[in-house]
């Protein structure tokens, strides 16, 4: 099984990351087009410089213009800058919407639709291709327009809820089916399904869904799950999580998951019969994501529990690591927890230095009248856990790749067993609930 | 109540300190006697929560306690402190009297290396008495 290794990105604080633990480390890297169409320089040169030319995807992101304005406006209720040059590449009806209204599935005329998808796609086909061509790296390499391509172009799409999907569903397959019949000479075409876990969850959505986009001709299909966490989730919504991505790919297409854990890891290994043939995750985690975004809260140092397959704060890190007597040496620590490129250098040999993880600086914060002492990650404890994350995560694509079933399964075993005293039946059930989903005919 | 405590501690020979961070945290009171370092989550209500908040502070804390305001001290709470080795500090609502319940054990389980960080970063804090 294939299991490729996607990462999305973020910001460019992160784009060195696309190539750690070494170049080639990523099958490639997926782009939100609102970075796309506002720094194109910068995103050119990031694949360029940054990624080993590896390949990407451009997410459209057409479903941000179907939301309340608030979501795509910045503080000062203006439409944030990226949206706005999104939407001037995009034109009607989204163009005149942006920041103002949302835009309605009525506002897609079916004889609008070929015109817009045709924007949408083109936008892909030459935004970065055009850029990268004419960069200053590109002097040397002499890569064609055609050489740079995104892996797939993908259609336009808007999110689907489960009391939402009959008014989206036409529109969103109209715009699939115009996608693949406008698609360029040698390219692939790829359909977005962006999902709430109602639509999951629902005996007549789902069906439906699976059913409308069975008869598109698309070259595959991304997956998004609006903020699915596998380690909440219940057994129902991986389930049918599972058998929507099983129905997808048995033709053989691709399905690629925008935001996924290990469970999405296993799924898309023998144990899940190749339901994903790849998925993606950030630098910073990125594990899941909700479709419209929410803030972040304040930052604090997690570190990734390789029994768990789960990030954990750096103080319950410590103190499960302690109850095993799992800090007792460093060889015990690389034995049972993590023996790690980053792992190694960081203990260099001493239990102790796993203070370095959780290494926090205190700062003044205002809160509401006053100020309060609050700890921060210190970027140097970031970095680490950061770079553990990303070790961790090279790891568990290359074990899907390269285990059979039953080592897969005993791994989810040993992490139950291991930890289930320690952090009880709900800091376990995860992976029993992973383990009795992917084990279920 | 935590001004109250404070003055409290103080008269038990401790020196204070106020919101001292611990591991992504923020302990109410951190009160110092000699080297013993003795942390205190204060709650009007909801002791589970301050229970809770405890666990951390055990990679760190000689001792830990819990500091209530209630007219009477449930025996729930006194079980699940003396499990744990927590002490139990009482205000009375009727009197505004402070009084131990219990005292807390020494926790034999700081770990240095987080300890010494903790201490580094207490010395960045004023005392409160």
């Amino acid at each position: 099984m294939p299991v490729d290794h996607w990462m999305t990105f973020g910001s460019f604080a992160e784009q060195r990351y696309f190539a750690y633990p070494a170049p080639g480390a990523y099958k490639g890297v997926i782009i939100n087009a609102n970075m796309a169409a506002y720094a194109p320089d910068g995103m050119a040169a990031f694949l360029m410089e940054r990624t080993g030319s590896l390949s990407y995807l451009i997410d459209p992101q057409t479903h941000a213009f179907q939301h309340e304005p608030s979501a795509v406006q910045n503080k000062d209720g203006e439409i944030k800058k990226s949206i706005r040059e999104l939407a001037q590449h995009y034109g009607e009806p989204v163009a005149s919407a942006a920041g103002v209204r949302p835009v309605l599935p009525e506002h897609f005329s079916p004889d609008m639709r070929s015109a817009f998808v045709d924007r949408v796609l083109g936008f892909q086909q030459t935004v970065l291709p055009t850029t990268m061509e004419g960069s200053e790296a590109n002097e040397y390499l002499g890569h064609s327009v055609n050489d740079l391509q995104p892996y797939a172009l993908l259609a336009p799409y808007f999110f689907l809820t489960e009391t939402a999907i009959d008014e989206w569903l036409d529109v969103n397959r109209s715009l699939a089916v115009a996608a693949v019949a406008q698609k360029p000479p040698g390219a692939r075409i790829f359909v977005p399904l962006v999902l709430s876990k109602g639509v999951l969850l629902s005996d007549s959505a789902r069906p439906q869904l699976e059913d409308t986009f069975d008869g598109v001709p698309a070259d595959g299909f991304v997956v998004w799950i609006d903020d699915l966490n596998e380690h909440e989730a219940s057994e129902a919504v991986l389930y049918n999580l599972l058998t929507l991505a099983q129905a997808l790919c048995s033709s053989g297409r691709e399905v690629i998951n925008l935001h996924g854990g290990y469970f999405s890891i296993l799924a898309a290994g023998v144990l899940g019969s190749g339901a994903f043939s790849g998925v993606a995750h950030g630098p910073e985690f990125g594990e899941f994501r909700s479709v419209v975004p929410v803030g972040g809260g304040i930052p604090i140092a997690k570190y990734y529990m390789p029994p768990l397959h789960s990030r954990v704060r750096y103080r319950d890190a410590l103190d499960m690591l302690r109850r095993k007597g799992w800090l007792s040496s460093a060889g015990i620590f690389h034995q049972s927890v993590c023996d790690c490129d980053t792992c190694i250098k960081v203990m260099a040999g001493n239990p102790e230095h796993f203070v370095r993880f959780g290494e926090a600086a205190a700062r003044q914060v205002r809160r509401g009248n006053g100020f309060v002492r609050m700890e921060f990650p210190t970027s140097e404890a970031k970095e680490r856990c950061l770079c553990h994350y990303l070790h961790r995560k090279q790891i568990e694509y290359q074990f899907a790749r390269t285990a059979s079933e039953q080592q897969l399964l005993d791994n989810l075993e040993r992490g139950v067993q291991d930890l289930r005293s320690i952090v009880g039946t709900a800091g376990v059930s995860h992976l029993q609930a992973w383990r009795t989903v992917l084990t279920t005919p | 109540m935590v001004s109250k405590l404070i003055e409290f501690l103080s008269l038990e020979g401790y020196r204070v300190r106020q919101e001292v961070p611990n591991m992504g945290q923020s302990a109410d009171l951190v009160a110092t006697r000699g080297r013993w370092v003795t942390f205190v989550e204060a709650k009007l209500k909801d002791w589970k929560r301050a229970i809770q908040q405890c666990r951390p502070h055990e990679q760190v804390a000689d001792f830990i306690c819990v500091a209530v305001a209630s007219v009477n001290v449930s025996d729930s709470l006194v079980r699940e402190a003396q499990d744990r080795g927590y002490g139990i500090i009482h205000r009375n609502r009727n009197t505004g009297a402070f009084s131990w319940v219990t005292r807390p054990a020494l926790n034999g389980n700081v770990w240095r290396p987080q300890r010494r960080r903790l201490r580094r970063a207490m010395r960045e804090i004023g005392y409160a008495r």
